[in-house]
C-alpha cells in the first residue's frame, strides 16, 4: 500500500489517464446538452495525450519525442474541433432556441 | 528549468533514479484536480461552473504533462486550452445565455431504462477491463521513473522543435491547412442564415 501511495511510477499516470478517458465517455453518455458533450469530448482528448507522453517517457530517449510532436498535433485537431463544434452548436440554438441532443430529430427519418 | 531543478531537490537528484516524496505529493495533488475537474463538467447543470472545472481539469493536465518531463506542451495546454478554447466556450455560452436549460430526465420511458442498462454494462465492462489487467511486472509499473537521455531538458522547446522540424514537418504543415479550414468553416456554419442582414440583424436573429 506504502508502495502505491509513494511510488509514482509510470502506472500511476495510466490510470488516471484511464479515469479521466472515463469521465469523458460517462459525460458524452449521459449528458444531453451539446456543449457539455463537446467539453466531454476535450476530456478524452487530454486522457490520451496523457497515456502518450507516459509511455514516450517510459522510453525516455530522443527518438520518443515525437510523441511530443504527436501530442503537439492532437492539441492543434483538438483546438480546430472545438471551434466548428460551437459554430455548429451556435448554429442549431439560432434554428431551435435550444441545444438539447434529443430534441434534434430532424434528419432521424 | 529553475522550477524543475527545485523539484528535483525535493524529489530525487539529477543523476540518480528513484522515487520522490515532493513527485506523490505533486502527482496525488493534481490527479484529485484532473479528477474533480473533470467531475464537475460533466455533473454540474450551471454551464458556466462546468466550465470552470474543466479549466481546472487542464490546468492539472499540465502540471501532469510538467511531471512527465513535457515542459513545452505543459505551456502550450495552458495557453490553448485553459486560455483559447476556455474562452471560446464561455463565448458561446454567453451567446446562449440559458445557463440551467437541462431537465432531469424524465422517468419511466422504457427506452430510457434500457439506455440506462446500456451504459451501466458498458461502464461496468470497462470497469473489469481495468480491473483485470494482469501487471506482468508489478515492478515495471510502480518503476522509478529513468532519468531521460537529455536530463531536464529532454522535453524542452529546442529538443520538441527539432524533432518537429525533422520528422513532423508534414503534420506540422498539414495542421495549419486543418486550422485555416477550421475558422473559414466556422465563421460559414455560425453566420447567420438571412443574407439581408445587415446592420445589427446578425445579434438580433440570435
Amino acid at each position: 500500500m506504502n508502495g502505491i501511495l509513494f511510488d509514482v511510477g509510470y502506472g500511476h499516470f495510466l490510470v488516471l489517464s484511464a479515469v479521466l478517458f472515463l469521465i469523458g465517455v460517462a459525460g458524452v453518455l449521459i449528458r444531453r446538452n451539446a456543449l457539455i458533450m463537446l467539453m466531454s469530448v476535450e476530456l478524452m482528448l487530454n486522457a490520451a495525450n496523457i497515456t502518450l507522453l507516459t509511455f514516450s517517457r517510459m522510453w525516455g530517449d530522443e527518438a520518443a519525442l515525437s510523441a511530443h510532436t504527436f501530442a503537439l498535433i492532437v492539441i492543434g485537431v483538438a483546438a480546430a474541433e472545438a471551434s466548428v463544434g460551437l459554430a455548429i452548436v451556435v448554429a442549431v440554438f439560432r434554428g431551435r432556441r435550444n441545444v438539447d441532443v434529443d430534441k434534434l430529430t430532424t434528419l432521424r427519418h | 528549468m529553475k522550477l524543475l531543478t527545485l523539484f528535483g531537490a525535493i524529489g530525487h537528484h539529477d543523476t540518480v533514479d528513484g522515487h520522490g516524496m515532493g513527485m506523490a505529493l505533486l502527482f496525488w495533488a493534481f490527479a484529485l484536480a484532473v479528477v474533480v475537474g473533470g467531475i464537475f463538467v460533466i455533473s454540474r447543470r450551471n454551464l458556466i461552473v462546468a466550465v470552470m472545472g474543466m479549466v481546472g481539469s487542464f490546468l492539472g493536465v499540465a502540471a501532469i504533462y510538467m511531471l512527465l518531463y513535457a515542459q513545452f506542451l505543459a505551456v502550450l495546454q495552458m495557453l490553448v486550452y485553459a486560455g483559447a478554447i476556455m474562452v471560446l466556450f464561455v463565448f458561446v455560452i454567453m451567446i446562449l445565455n440559458r445557463p440551467e436549460d437541462e431537465p432531469v430526465a424524465p422517468t419511466g420511458h422504457l427506452g430510457q431504462v434500457v439506455g440506462a442498462i446500456g451504459i451501466l454494462y458498458l461502464v461496468g465492462r470497462l470497469a473489469m477491463l481495468l480491473w483485470s489487467v494482469e501487471l506482468p511486472n508489478k515492478a515495471v509499473a510502480l518503476a522509478a521513473p529513468k532519468i531521460t537521455a537529455l536530463g531536464y531538458d529532454w522535453g524542452s522547446v529546442k529538443a520538441v522543435g527539432t524533432d518537429l522540424f525533422n520528422g513532423g514537418l508534414f503534420p506540422f504543415e498539414a495542421i495549419s491547412i486543418l486550422l485555416l479550414v477550421a475558422v473559414v468553416g466556422a465563421i460559414a456554419i455560425a453566420r447567420p442564415l438571412h443574407e439581408d442582414a445587415t446592420t445589427d440583424e446578425g445579434t438580433k436573429s440570435l
